[in-house]
């Protein structure tokens, strides 16, 4: 934790630094679309992205809560579903829709994190999933409003923000918002980790006890992590919803949130990025595995135990070593 | 009335499932992951036996090879990894479900299956007017023996004693000498055999399909925290509670039925945080 102890300039530097990576990566991305012609290819990326913010979702859960969510895509198809219902009965304008969709379920993220985060990790993780899973059932099984197995369609307006739908629906367009979004998502939350509140919740989440003795209180931040872990969740399901125009339970299902947190745990979570770059090596894997896919679920199964044993820390973690530069910035 | 008995069917079946959770927790504080995967399989192997066995003996063979199973994983799974933290152990079995899964998917195929039930427990009885299955009563009654049989088990004999010290503290009852790697081997072959004999009973109740594990699971996890974790009593009552809630639910409100235990378990932990009958703090 030596960035609190570095002078303010430095502290200054290092968050104009990040936000220069930043810029860089955005530009670098969102030039691949002029590059890359095959319309399928820009499919697998935009997907790629969208799933990336929700592992960097689930990440920044563990790196700062130190807690393991088994249920993301919960506030991810709840952010889908929440838009998809907007378009069927009109309670407000698309565009406030789309911020509801992020806002409601990190509000409710907040309030059941008040009673879930005091839980030991074990249940933490196993009620995530449970959670999950029943919203997965109650889309399912309540068709008047969530239309059952086939889903439902995102009805949406056909301009938005002032530009054309079609913007968001088009792969090569489509690309570059998410890839900008992911980039926005892993800057701000780099900053918010270099943050008081960011250093706060890594305290606690190493001592939680010895943070209460110093005066902080821990039940609130730890409430909040969550809550904006679950609107970034939202922000993939958003996007997903904008770009599918259509929705279906499998937003909600649990290997949707098992993939988000193995691309995280493969990438690894001391850095805000890892996860990312695991939803990156997840889709590569995945498309190089072609014919068999039909063995999919096996071959991510023996690819998460594989990682978890061997590589605690993920890609980024081995990065992180090799580089000496951050060995004592990491927390 | 009816529906009553039949929540208490589900809270049955519920329970002889999560309490092999409960008694891994207690030795090694890890939760399985893929408990319900072993349930499923479970399932398959006592219905591919029992073409040929019949249902009862189909019912000792899941038993005995998941609780064969359930020794392979201690030893290569809970032991190696008991250093770790608990999380490990969790995104491990984690993986280990998807793998399963996609064995019995390759080897029964994705089709449901449907099981009858044995001659002996085909036909139904008469409660209170309405005919009842005899078969749903029985499974009650395997909840009730093995309910019975472990609390006989774990306040009668000295292993029950040395389990017992075991949930509450594992490093201490070392220190007394008793092997508890040995012990709890021995756990976790009951706890995995129960999932077999859970299998087993299921195939009437529910038609087979490689995806049966993950939707008990949740149940099953739901009792679990409920329960308290470590505690047998807690899960007892907490699988019939959160049984009985799920049935009324399907019942009168079938279209939310899902998410009420959640609530249930939402209001015991927003009362207790450390579940019905956890330690308190």
């Amino acid at each position: 934790m030596s960035a609190t102890a570095s002078p303010p300039a430095a502290a200054r530097s290092g968050a104009a630094r990040l936000l220069l990576a930043a810029a860089v990566f955005a530009a670098a991305g969102a030039a691949l679309p002029w590059l890359i012609a095959s319309q399928l290819a820009l499919t697998l990326m935009t997907q790629a992205a969208i799933n990336a913010i929700l592992a960097v979702a689930v990440g920044f859960l563990i790196r700062h809560d130190g807690l393991t969510s088994f249920g993301h895509a919960a506030f991810y198809g709840m952010a889908a579903y929440l838009m998809a219902l907007n378009g069927r009965f009109d309670w407000m304008p698309a565009e406030a829709a789309l911020l509801a969709a992020i806002v409601l379920p990190a509000a409710f993220a907040f309030l059941a994190g008040l009673i879930i985060v005091r839980l030991p990790g074990l249940a933490f993780s196993m009620l995530t999933l449970a959670l999950a899973q029943s919203l997965h059932e109650l889309m399912l099984r309540w068709r008047q409003i969530g239309g059952g197995d086939d889903g439902l369609s995102v009805r949406l307006p056909a301009r938005l923000f002032g530009v054309g739908i079609e913007l968001f629906q088009s792969p090569s367009s489509m690309f570059i918002v998410c890839w900008i979004a992911l980039v926005a998502v892993v800057a701000l939350l780099g900053l918010i980790a270099r943050s008081h509140f960011g250093l706060l919740t890594v305290a606690i989440r190493e001592n939680e006890e010895r943070a209460r003795y110093i005066g902080y209180r821990t039940l609130a931040p730890r409430a909040l992590v969550f809550a904006l872990s679950a609107a970034i969740a939202g922000l993939a399901g958003v996007l997903f919803g904008l770009y599918n125009a259509f929705v279906t339970p499998g937003s909600l299902h649990w290997t949707l949130s098992g993939e988000a947190l193995i691309m995280a745990i493969i990438g690894g979570t001391r850095a805000i990025w890892g996860p990312a770059l695991g939803a990156v090596v997840f889709f590569a894997v995945k498309d190089a595995a072609g014919d068999l896919t039909e063995h999919w679920p096996a071959i991510i199964g023996a690819l998460l135990i594989a990682v978890t044993v061997l590589l605690p820390h993920g890609i980024s973690g081995v990065l992180a070593r090799t580089g000496t530069r951050d060995r004592a910035r990491t927390p | 009335m009816i529906q009553i008995i039949n929540g208490l069917v589900y809270g049955s079946f519920l329970y002889v499932l999560a309490v092999g959770l409960v008694l891994l927790f207690g030795l090694r504080r890890v939760t399985n992951f893929a408990h319900g995967a072993l349930f499923m399989l479970g399932a398959y192997v006592s219905h591919a036996a029992a073409a040929y066995l019949g249902f009862w003996a189909g019912m000792a063979v899941s038993v005995l090879v998941l609780a064969a199973l359930g020794v392979v994983l201690d030893r290569f799974v809970f032991r190696p990894l008991a250093r770790e933290e608990p999380i490990v152990t969790l995104l491990v079995t984690f993986g280990l479900l998807f793998v399963l899964e996609d064995a019995v998917r390759t080897i029964w195929g994705k089709d449901f299956i449907s099981v009858a039930a044995p001659a002996a427990l085909a036909g139904s009885v008469t409660i209170a007017g309405s005919p009842f299955p005899v078969y749903r009563l029985f499974v009650i009654a395997v909840a009730v023996v093995v309910a019975a049989a472990l609390a006989i088990w774990l306040r009668a004999t000295r292993v029950g004693l040395y389990v017992r010290a075991s949930s509450v503290d594992p490093v201490t009852t070392g220190m007394q000498g008793v092997d508890t790697e040995r012990l709890s081997a021995l756990v976790v072959a009951i706890g995995t055999g129960l999932a077999g004999l859970s299998g087993t009973i299921a195939g009437p109740l529910m038609a087979l399909s490689p995806s049966m594990g993950g939707y008990i699971i949740i149940d099953c996890f739901i009792v679990v925290v409920t329960g308290g974790f470590t505690s047998f009593t807690g899960a007892f009552v907490a699988a019939l509670l959160i049984g009985q809630f799920h049935n009324l639910g399907l019942v009168y409100v079938p279209e939310v039925a899902s998410v009420i235990p959640l609530l249930v378990m939402g209001v015991v932990l927003a009362l207790r945080p450390q579940g019905l009958a956890g330690p308190g703090r």
